[in-house]
């Protein structure tokens, strides 16, 4: 079974899904993923599905599932590079990542994890820019 | 409505088949003209719903196929065996939000859930040919080998499987069968078992009628004897009353042996030992034998016995000792049950001769029509005034028909009879063949009673140049080692040696086992049948002792000797 690369770029990790995904993998990334957050300490996770065709209710709780997991080690979850057929099809599911935050591209995405993490250290910012962001 | 194209049928059982079955939907729509959004929708549907069958243990076959009639439409079914059934739960709910429509049928022993989306009439591939689409579905590469090998495993296991539940229906059934076959055969022993009561159960009273039968001769016979005595002129007077009740005694007495002896008589037919003694019989004597022995038992001048002369005069063959009771017991019948009026036996051909029908008819009570067949069972007496004044046993008719039985023929009452009774004998003529003897160098006549030697041997003058006799089987071995005889007539109970043993001897010998022999006996033939068995002798009763039944007995016994002799050479 094939496992989703995890990388590091400084204390954020970029999970980026080159291939469609199968139950199995989308399982494994979530024990692998739990695990390097608590390894490294991570303090936000990007998620690229921007090779990602599909993504059906299983694949999109898990998004949920792992956001709220990487919570737990402190961490913030962005999805991003979701494309438009995808993002309708889950509109019409009626499905809700919970707290899965969406971001338009990787760049983007970094960002607002920086955003949220300074704003939870106490910092003022613009963290209003992660929550007006939302599925298109 | 025009038939679906089917354009490919995949099997969903693991896990991995949700995204086999989300990668063929997402081909299947491009190639049928789907445009991205739909491809999207009609992939995650297929991979929700597949998931649903798969994390349920359900195997699914899902086939894709285009329905190409003006709308086009994608239809994609996924059948299953309601033998193991499935909740839907969210896969379906996507299903419903994704697709066009979505119909759940459960019918007899199959689900099956057929999801349809419309193909825009704009899209390339709803123009294109089928075989254009599915030469466009096998091209793509997409499945890899391992795929395939792993598809083919699916089928194989698939195919295992079935083959699996076959074995275990078969199996089952088998089980069933075996248990029906037990059933069976415990049920034939149960009936071999109860078939055997019965039959040593009618053994066994047969055995006891005729054990208590021939006990109770003996003293009837001393019985009657003594009364006999009493009665005889020469013996002390007795007074007119004290005679009057001895004659009773010896009256009752008599009516008791009748009685006892056709119990015995029956008791003999039923045992299954009688074998008719087939001899040539004259049926003018034996029809005269009967007139004069049942003519003085007739006491009422209003009933007249009338034997007609039979119709013709050649001899027939068959038991006359049978024949004889039979007539007797149904003439004695008729006499019983008729006041006034006549007993009439008269005799007829049938079957171009090859057949007897004697009738014996009477104008007495006659036989309800309901009872012509009971009165043929045993013990059976039709109730009435006259029957209960009678003695009787109830035992007449059925001995009679027995007879009739072991002759080879039939007893029957005429059902259409209205007055009277008419008892019809059917007795079939053994072939009008009477052996004849040619004549002989030598007989030998082997009997430890002179008289009867002498008188055999008067009979057999005309058929041999010599006639030799021994007194005893010893004797009769040396004579028929230095000479053999072209016949020989032996005598069962002799000193020395029996006649069976110096048989058993001569058939032992291949120089000799070809001499025709009889076997001379005054026992019946009742109880030789088992004891003669083998020893191919002809059987000579001496109570029936004739010119013509020796004649006929000695003819076929030299020529079943001679013909033996031929077939061996």
């Amino acid at each position: 079974m094939d496992r989703v690369p995890i990388l590091q770029i400084g204390d954020v990790l970029l999970v980026s899904i080159q291939v469609d995904l199968q139950d199995q993998s989308v399982l494994n990334l979530q024990e692998d993923l739990a695990e390097r957050i608590s390894a490294t300490g991570a303090s936000g996770v990007v998620i690229d599905i921007s090779a990602v065709e599909i993504v059906d209710s299983f694949i999109g709780r898990m998004f949920a599932t792992i956001a709220s997991l990487s919570q737990l080690f402190d961490a913030d979850t962005v999805v991003v590079g979701m494309r438009p057929a995808v993002a309708i099809t889950l509109v019409e599911l009626g499905l809700t990542l919970g707290n899965v935050r969406t971001a338009l591209d990787l760049d983007r995405g970094i960002k607002i994890l920086r955003v949220l993490h300074e704003r939870r250290r106490g910092l003022p910012g613009t963290g209003h820019a992660a929550s007006t962001l939302g599925l298109r | 409505m025009i038939e679906a194209a089917e354009l490919l049928r995949v099997v969903a059982a693991e896990e991995s088949d949700v995204f086999v079955l989300r990668q063929h939907g997402r081909r299947v729509s491009e190639a049928v003209g789907l445009e991205g959004q739909d491809q999207v929708r009609v992939a995650t549907a297929l991979s929700d719903l597949t998931r649903e069958f798969v994390q349920q243990d359900v195997r699914a076959t899902v086939v894709f196929s285009v329905c190409q009639n003006g709308a086009n439409h994608l239809i994609i079914e996924f059948h299953w065996n309601l033998g193991t059934d499935i909740e839907f739960g969210v896969g379906f709910d996507t299903a419903q939000r994704l697709m066009d429509d979505v119909r759940l049928a459960r019918q007899e022993h199959r689900g099956t859930v057929v999801l349809t989306k419309q193909i825009p009439a704009s899209a390339p591939g709803a123009v294109e040919p089928l075989n254009r689409m599915r030469a466009l579905l096998s091209g793509e590469p997409e499945t890899s080998p391992l795929e395939v090998l792993r598809a083919q495993n699916q089928e194989l296991a698939d195919a295992l499987e079935h083959l699996e539940v076959r074995r275990q229906d078969q199996e089952r059934l088998n089980k069933e069968l075996d248990e029906t076959n037990r059933g069976v055969v415990a049920l034939y022993a149960e009936l071999n078992e109860k078939s055997a009561q019965l039959k040593a159960a009618s053994e066994a009273k047969t055995r006891f009628w005729s054990n208590i039968s021939h006990e109770l001769r003996g003293p009837l016979n001393s019985v009657m004897g003594l009364a006999n005595l009493l009665l005889a002129p020469d013996s002390d007077p007795l007074t007119e009353e004290q005679h009057q009740q001895v004659r009773l005694i010896r009256d009752s007495g008599s009516t008791l042996l009748a009685l006892v002896n056709e119990l015995l008589d029956t008791a003999k037919a039923e045992s299954g030992k009688l074998v008719p003694y087939l001899v040539a019989v004259d049926l003018s004597a034996l029809f005269d034998r009967l007139r004069q022995t049942l003519g003085s038992t007739v006491t009422n001048p209003e009933i007249a016995l009338v034997i007609e002369p039979p119709p013709f005069v050649t001899p027939v063959i068959t038991d006359e000792t049978m024949l004889t009771r039979i007539l007797r017991n149904l003439l004695s019948n008729g006499l019983k049950f008729t006041e006034r009026g006549e007993v009439r036996l008269s005799l007829h051909t049938e079957q171009d001769g090859r057949c007897l029908r004697f009738e014996v008819t009477d104008t007495g009570i006659g036989i309800p029509a309901d009872q012509r067949e009971k009165v043929f069972e045993e013990f059976h007496q039709v109730p009435g005034e006259l029957q209960t004044r009678s003695a009787g046993t109830g035992l007449g008719l059925p001995y009679a028909r027995r007879l009739a039985g072991i002759l080879g023929g039939s007893l029957v009452l005429d059902p259409d009879r209205e007055t009277g009774t008419r008892a019809v004998l059917r007795v079939p003529v053994a072939e009008q063949r009477i052996s004849t003897l040619p004549r002989l160098n030598s007989i030998l006549i082997v009997d430890d009673d002179p008289l009867f030697r002498e008188r055999l041997a008067g009979m057999l003058t005309d058929f041999a140049d010599e006639i030799r006799e021994a007194a005893d089987g010893r004797r009769a071995l040396d004579i028929i080692l230095e000479d053999p005889p072209d016949l020989a007539f032996v005598d069962l109970h002799m000193p020395v040696l029996t006649g069976r043993e110096l048989l058993r001897i001569l058939r032992a010998k291949p120089e000799l086992a070809a001499i025709p022999a009889v076997l001379v006996t005054s026992a019946t033939p009742e109880d030789l049948d088992l004891s003669v068995a083998g020893l191919d002798a002809g059987l000579l009763l001496k109570s029936q002792l004739s010119a013509e039944s020796v004649v006929h007995v000695a003819g076929t016994a030299y020529q079943s000797a001679k013909e033996a002799a031929r077939e061996t050479g």
